[in-house]
């Protein structure tokens, strides 16, 4: 016997209860940023000048280029999400795209981080580099958290899954692509301003 | 006349919930709330077992005041910490909202599940892998931070097991979170027509208050962990002072987390006491908006006040005497509630049942616990007794003595419902009462030992401090008899007990209005709500050896607002 897997008739109230748990999720993942920024900032500002020493290199130019392939895959994933709504057979290919730019946006992360390890920016000699590695990790871990949703959004777009009827799916994964963006702006801000002497 | 027309609204069914389909897999996979709630339950209650067992080691190391060859100094601290642990993050913590909540939450509310029965599910899965990590930890040489996981200690020194435990506590915590958002929309949008916010049942209103404490707070301590496992591995983070770091940082996050979640554990026991008092002394809740919204205000407290558990970190002056102020506020939400229990006691026709025996019980034992936080509160009296067994007899009181004694409370009270059986009343009472008697010999001494100085967690104690750790001792063992006792005539009368009715206590909330055991609809239609406190439509049924609701006139009722 098939399980009954929604205690909701309707489903437009069906997925109103969805957004709204969406919510709340992506307000505790937000609380998890701000409380590490929090400590950031604590011990950044506790520490003055020292806090970065005198031959440590600044966030690297890679990450410019991670933040346009995030910008990016936002832009990709509202269209998608345009699509879906209506049930536009363009959707298999925005998500394609977004999936694509957000492997960039990880790739691109990868290189920032071995471009400091090769300026001998360690996490392991001070908090400077500390807090680099772990608020950038704790943000790519969110991204990789969010890939294997998203291939499955990707993959029932791609055979036209969505339409004006149902499209759930595709509207949570907006809803937490968007919050990461909106994450990395910050915390991209944070590091970039902290990294001033 | 109208009372056998007045049958629950569910027609006669045959199929329950607990036959509904059979064999292991589908309670496995199964995404009835009904049947994830009896799958947390014993997982629970095995998990109180075993944090029990450590206690119960940790009170007899502790009849003698030297040292013992059965168990060192090492392994008494790990048995500490292991109990707290266990305790905080898999029994209590879980205890009502996870067990008790999500079964009975969705019933009360006339729905068929919470809003999200696969989320539901990867919660209790996640709360198994957090308790595996437990294990693990265990294997890796279990942990001796104490339960609070302070650095440095934890960071540099620590036995083996610490990186399993508190990646234990980051998965428990994240099933803490998901169970929070579930109960947050269930309540939001399954409401059944006529159940505005004021005719909710106030066990409802209870978990909506912990389930905004669980989605804020929980990522904290999600987050504080998971800097402390980096922390650990890599030998610096920010908690570390040798490299500018700050461990008092540390305390402040975990405490930001660890206060609320104090509540996370109380507040549904107050919920819980909320429906008892009322129900087993048939007498309309007093003060419903009352018991609602200091609901709502120990939560929004619960946030402000997590400085007092660091009055003697060497934060600001200033600091203390704010954190201080707003924990004295605390007082005024829980005394509402105490006071409004009494009320509704009074002319009540009570039925000394084995849950309203927990109830009092409850009320009684809080009621201490509360007004021994006062020293606590304060700033002169709180630097002696900081530290000491005063403040281990203070939080036992009310996590213990309060939050779990309510747990055992709505345990017998929903025990008809969940399993259609009535447990056997005479023992019921007799441990109750050893529970009662036992818990105040082996936490009252406590507040002695405390007052005179006893440091809390220490190993060795002077020799006059012994009878009093006698006393405490002798006590933990009456109330290991009483839980034991509980556990053999709960479990006997899974298989022996006397069937139960729709309808033992006279409740009127939802509940009671669906066959026991509940089918795995809950309700076949979406039932019409009244006031779930107005008993004056509940007659006693002889022929169903139970009680019955009139529908229509408790409807009738509620419309015209009597009994209100």
């Amino acid at each position: 016997m098939k399980q009954r897997d929604t205690p909701f008739d309707d489903p437009t109230a069906r997925f109103e209860a969805g957004r709204f748990g969406m919510w709340l999720f992506l307000i505790a993942l937000g609380i998890v940023f701000a409380a590490t920024i929090l400590g950031y900032l604590v011990v950044r500002i506790d520490n003055g000048a020292a806090f970065v020493p005198a031959d440590a290199p600044r966030p690297p130019g890679m990450l410019l280029a991670s933040t346009v392939a995030l910008l990016l895959s936002s832009v990709t994933m509202q269209k998608a999400l345009r699509a879906g709504r209506t049930g536009d057979p363009r959707q298999g290919g925005l998500m394609v795209a977004t999936l694509a730019l957000a492997l960039i946006f990880l790739v691109a992360q990868l290189m920032a981080w071995r471009s400091l390890y090769a300026q001998n920016l360690t996490i392991s000699d001070n908090l400077y580099g500390w807090t680099f590695y772990v608020l950038t990790g704790l943000h790519a871990a969110h991204v990789i958290g969010g890939l294997p949703p998203m291939a499955i959004t990707t993959w029932r777009a791609s055979r036209g899954a969505y339409g004006p009827e149902d499209f759930r799916g595709v509207t949570y994964c907006a809803m937490y692509w968007h919050f990461l963006d909106a994450v990395w702006l910050v915390l991209y801000a944070t590091l970039w301003i902290g990294s001033m002497g | 006349m109208t009372t056998l027309d007045s049958r629950p609204i569910t027609p006669e069914v045959r199929d329950n919930y607990l036959t509904f389909t059979r064999g292991l897999l589908s309670w496995i996979f199964t995404l009835d709330h009904k049947r994830i709630g009896v799958m947390y339950l014993f997982a629970v209650l095995s998990s109180f077992f075993v944090g029990g067992v450590m206690a119960l080691l940790v009170r007899t190391k502790l009849l003698f005041p030297g040292k013992v060859e059965w168990m060192t100094a090492d392994e008494y601290n790990k048995a500490f910490t292991l109990h707290g642990a266990i305790m905080v993050f898999l029994v209590i913590i879980p205890s009502i909202p996870a067990a008790l909540g999500n079964f009975i939450m969705p019933i009360m509310l006339g729905a068929k599940d919470v809003a999200f029965p696969r989320l539901n599910l990867f919660s209790f899965y996640l709360w198994v892998l957090g308790a595996t990590c437990a294990v693990w930890s265990l294997l890796a040489g279990g942990f001796d931070t104490g339960w609070t996981f302070y650095t440095p200690y934890s960071t540099q020194f620590g036995a083996g097991g610490t990186i399993p435990v508190l990646v234990g506590v980051f998965i428990l915590g994240f099933s803490s979170i998901f169970t929070g958002v579930n109960f947050i929309v269930t309540i939001h949008k399954l409401r059944p027509p006529g159940m505005t916010w004021f005719r909710m049942p106030l066990f409802l209103w209870a978990l909506y208050a912990t389930a905004i404490i669980q989605v804020l707070a929980t990522p904290v301590l999600g987050i504080t962990v998971a800097l402390l496992v980096v922390e650990r591995a890599f030998n610096i983070g920010i908690f570390d002072p040798s490299m500018g770091g700050d461990p008092v940082l540390f305390q402040h996050f975990f405490w930001f987390y660890s206060h609320p979640a104090v509540y996370i554990m109380i507040l549904p026991g107050m919920g819980i006491i909320s429906e008892i008092i009322s129900v087993h002394s048939h007498r309309h809740i007093f003060g419903f908006r009352f018991i609602a919204f200091s609901s709502i205000a120990i939560a929004i407290f619960s946030f402000l006040v997590w400085g007092h558990h660091m009055f003697t970190s060497g934060q600001s002056p200033l600091m203390n005497v704010v954190f201080s102020a707003i924990t004295f506020s605390v007082a005024i939400p829980s005394a509402v509630k105490v006071f409004n229990w009494l009320a509704t006691l009074y002319k009540g026709s009570i039925a000394l049942n084995t849950p309203m025996l927990y109830g009092l019980s409850f009320i009684f034992l809080f009621t201490i616990g509360g007004l021994t936080g006062i020293p606590l509160a304060v700033l002169s009296t709180d630097i002696h007794l900081h530290d000491t067994y005063y403040v281990v007899a203070h939080f036992h009181y009310v996590m213990m003595g309060s939050a779990l004694i309510a747990m055992i409370g709505g345990l017998h009270h929903w025990w008809p419902k969940m399993f259609g059986v009535m447990y056997n009343e005479f023992w019921g009472k007799i441990a109750c009462g050893l529970v009662f008697v036992g818990f105040n010999l082996t936490f009252f001494t406590q507040f002695m030992l405390g007052s005179q100085g006893m440091p809390r967690r220490y190993y060795m104690y002077q020799p006059e401090f012994k009878i009093y750790h006698h006393i405490s001792t002798g006590g933990a063992y009456i109330m290991s008899i009483g839980f034991l006792i509980t556990a053999i005539y709960l479990i006997y009368s899974l298989f022996a007990g006397k069937k139960a009715p729709a309808n033992p206590w006279g409740g009127a909330s939802l509940e009671w209005q669906c066959t026991s055991p509940p089918p795995h609809d809950n309700f076949a239609t979406t039932p019409r709500v009244g006031d779930c406190y107005d008993f004056s439509a509940v007659r006693w049924d002889e022929k169903e050896q139970g009680y019955v609701l009139d529908t229509e006139a408790h409807l009738a009722a509620a419309a015209t607002g009597k009994g209100h």
